[in-house]
């Protein structure tokens, strides 16, 4: 009888571990290709703290389920972007994309996404017409266009008259002076001036001339973040203009980058979907699991926020279907999917697979002695403008 | 709407700072190419290193900025001396596109290094506050930080003038950019004279990059973006000739200045266009002597 209940016992560890192994097999993998290095690289390096922030704040496992990120390197380049899309997709076979740094790259993949029906989160490109080209694609920044459209009307609303345009010359610049114009414009303002600044300026302050000569109420901006938005922001503050102007841009100025700028960027507004500074308990994790991981003096941006989100929709999809990541059931649950996220309330529209969420107005002021965003305004759910 | 006349000075000091400053960086690769006939392309690495070093010292050390740049300059020639014997006597005499290769190389190192100890993004300079604001010339308001860029310029340039012109070591380094062989042959260490302005080079690149900080921000793509208008200095310039790279130097600063300012959509390329068609017209440099 002994041996019998042991044969038993041991029969039911030997099962119990089957099932374990089985359950321990049960692994969903996540490819992230981006930017990690190259002259992009902080995007992809901010990712990683998104997604390492949410890993260690809610485990590798969603339900049964073991969660496992793989990095693949694109430089910024968008050739290569499919290519190491294609390199997740057959060699690591992963089963959802959290991925491109550039509209352009996300493109690109778009063809080998389709064919293979891989979920994937664009944690901040932001080209409006972007959308089409994958109806696996699943936005959780923006459409730049919006941006561009809420700060039209808030300018408006606060008394701005004349309009003043400067926007680097490529296509989202273009799509944010394509959407401002017309916004500013039918509310009843004047654009007074518009300039495309090539990408290859390396002193702004020409610019900066020209848009102190027209003495407009405010300028609306859309230049890359990094160097070039430095640049931008001294060149304007040597002329006298953050205190005497709006200065009205979109990422320029991100909480992580604030550091970058001089006391000059002190005035800088932007209209984005997140500040740092933030009233809510999920910001509040957000933050002081970025903090507690990767020190006290990191701050997110909405590229690490992006990021954590699409880990959170990963999560949120992996608990209910497993690994088993079928392309469409996953579009069909996540089309007019709501949760709480570090930026507040936020809907995945179900017709364009972009946030409905909070926009904020926030300048730069001088906390305690630190250059912080402080939110002056917030536009309740915004949804998306439909693109091209 | 301001004046014509407000403009056009803009246009000057703007362009004229923005000018000296590529001086001071492409002067030395100007002297090592006549020299040497090393293809350099790595020479916007030590403006990078420079740069950094003068920042590095400023925000962890809160040296004051003078002594910083001063740091930055001291650092690079030393680093320059040790990569001299090291890494660039293999290449004279190597073939161009040799040159060429090992340089980017190089550059690359350089841009993976910063990016590992510095973060991949922009290296910020806090300049000193008697340096930023504005001051009144009478016709218009200009930045201070920008006259004690073109005050640094022309103190090299003198100096620069000086060294070439009334020191012997000036006149060794002129007959060894017109003729190596028969310096050599005269008794003259050609190449310890190549150690010297390899690190004089490298370490004007180290100033120009310490002090063109606040007008051309620290990031580890430094070494490559700026890489375009040293070069273009280099071609236009002529072999070892300071004179026509100070001339190349502003012409490229006001020129690109103007077209943006004027022509804001065409700027990004004018600058090319005067390229091109300086290169056709005078291929051998700006002020060559043209050969009989």
């Amino acid at each position: 009888m002994v041996t019998q209940g042991n044969r038993l016992g041991t029969i039911t560890v030997v099962a119990g571990l089957l099932i374990s192994t089985t359950a321990m097999a049960d692994t969903l993998k996540v490819g992230v290709v981006g930017p990690m290095t190259g002259p992009l690289a902080v995007m992809g390096e901010q990712w990683r703290h998104g997604i390492e922030t949410f890993m260690e704040l809610n485990g590798d496992t969603a339900g049964d389920t073991t969660i496992e990120v793989v990095y693949r390197d694109t430089m910024g380049n968008p050739a290569n972007a499919k290519q190491m899309a294609q390199e997740l997709i057959v060699r690591e076979r992963v089963q959802a994309l959290v991925g491109f740094g550039i509209s352009p790259s996300a493109a690109a993949a778009a063809p080998v996404i389709n064919e293979v029906q891989i979920p994937t989160f664009l944690p901040h490109v932001a080209s409006p017409a972007l959308m089409e080209a994958s109806p696996y694609f699943v936005r959780l920044g923006q459409n730049i266009a919006t941006n561009a459209q809420v700060a039209a009307k808030w300018a408006r609303e606060n008394g701005m008259e004349s309009a003043y345009v400067a926007v680097a010359d490529y296509a989202p610049g273009h799509d944010v002076a394509n959407a401002f114009k017309p916004a500013f414009e039918s509310a009843g303002g004047t654009v007074t001036g518009s300039d495309n600044v090539p990408l290859s300026t390396v002193d702004f302050s020409p610019f900066a001339e020209r848009i102190a000569e027209a003495q407009p109420d405010m300028v609306q901006l859309f230049i890359p973040p990094g160097a070039q938005a430095v640049s931008m922001v001294k060149a304007l503050a040597a002329r006298g203009m953050m205190e005497d102007t709006l200065i009205m841009g979109q990422g320029e100025a991100e909480d992580s980058d604030i550091h970058l700028f001089d006391g000059t960027i002190k005035g800088f507004h932007s209209a984005i979907y997140y500040s740092e500074s933030l009233d809510n308990p999920e910001n509040a994790a957000f933050v002081g699991g970025l903090q507690a991981k990767f020190g006290e003096d990191v701050l997110p941006s909405t590229f690490t926020l992006g990021a954590y989100d699409a880990m959170a929709l990963i999560y949120a999809v992996a608990e209910e279907m497993g690994a088993d990541f079928d392309g469409d059931a996953v579009m069909e649950k996540l089309s007019g999917y709501s949760w709480a996220s570090p930026r507040g309330k936020i809907t995945l529209d179900a017709e364009s697979r972009e946030p409905i969420q909070d926009f904020v107005i926030r300048r730069v002021e001088d906390v305690d002695g630190q250059l912080r965003n402080v939110v002056v305004d917030t536009i309740p759910q915004v949804h998306p403008i439909s693109g091209s | 709407m301001a004046s014509a006349a407000s403009s056009l000075t803009f246009i000057l000091l703007y362009g004229v700072s923005y000018g000296l400053v590529l001086f001071i960086i492409s002067i030395g690769l100007v002297i090592t190419m006549g020299l040497m006939r090393v293809m350099n392309l790595a020479h916007g690495a030590f403006a990078a290193i420079g740069g950094y070093i003068a920042v590095g010292v400023m925000t962890n050390f809160g040296i004051p900025f003078p002594l910083a740049v001063v740091a930055a300059v001291a650092g690079v020639v030393a680093l320059s001396v040790v990569l001299e014997r090291l890494v660039f006597v293999n290449l004279y005499g190597a073939p161009e596109l040799d040159q060429v290769l090992m340089t980017i190389g190089i550059n690359f190192i350089v841009i993976g290094g910063l990016t590992i100890f510095f973060g991949p993004n922009v290296y910020p300079i806090n300049l000193p506050d008697y340096l930023t604001g504005n001051v009144d010339l009478g016709i218009r308001n200009f930045e201070i930080y920008r006259l004690f860029v073109i005050a640094m310029g022309l103190i090299v340039v003198v100096g620069l003038w000086i060294m070439f012109e009334k020191t012997s070591f000036g006149a060794k380094l002129r007959a060894a950019v017109d003729n190596p062989s028969m310096t050599r042959v005269i008794g003259i260490n050609v190449n310890r004279v190549f150690i010297i302005a390899f690190g004089i080079g490298s370490g004007l690149a180290a100033l120009g990059g310490a002090i063109g900080a606040g007008m051309l921000p620290l990031e580890p793509y430094y070494p490559m973006k700026y890489l375009v208008l040293v070069l273009v200095v280099v071609a236009l310039s002529g072999f070892g000739n300071m004179r026509a790279s100070l001339a190349v130097a502003v012409l490229v600063g006001i020129v690109d200045t103007a077209g943006r300012f004027l022509v804001p959509s065409l700027g990004g390329f004018i600058i090319y266009i005067v390229l091109v068609v300086l290169m056709v017209l005078r291929p051998e440099g700006l002020f060559t002597k043209r050969a009989a």
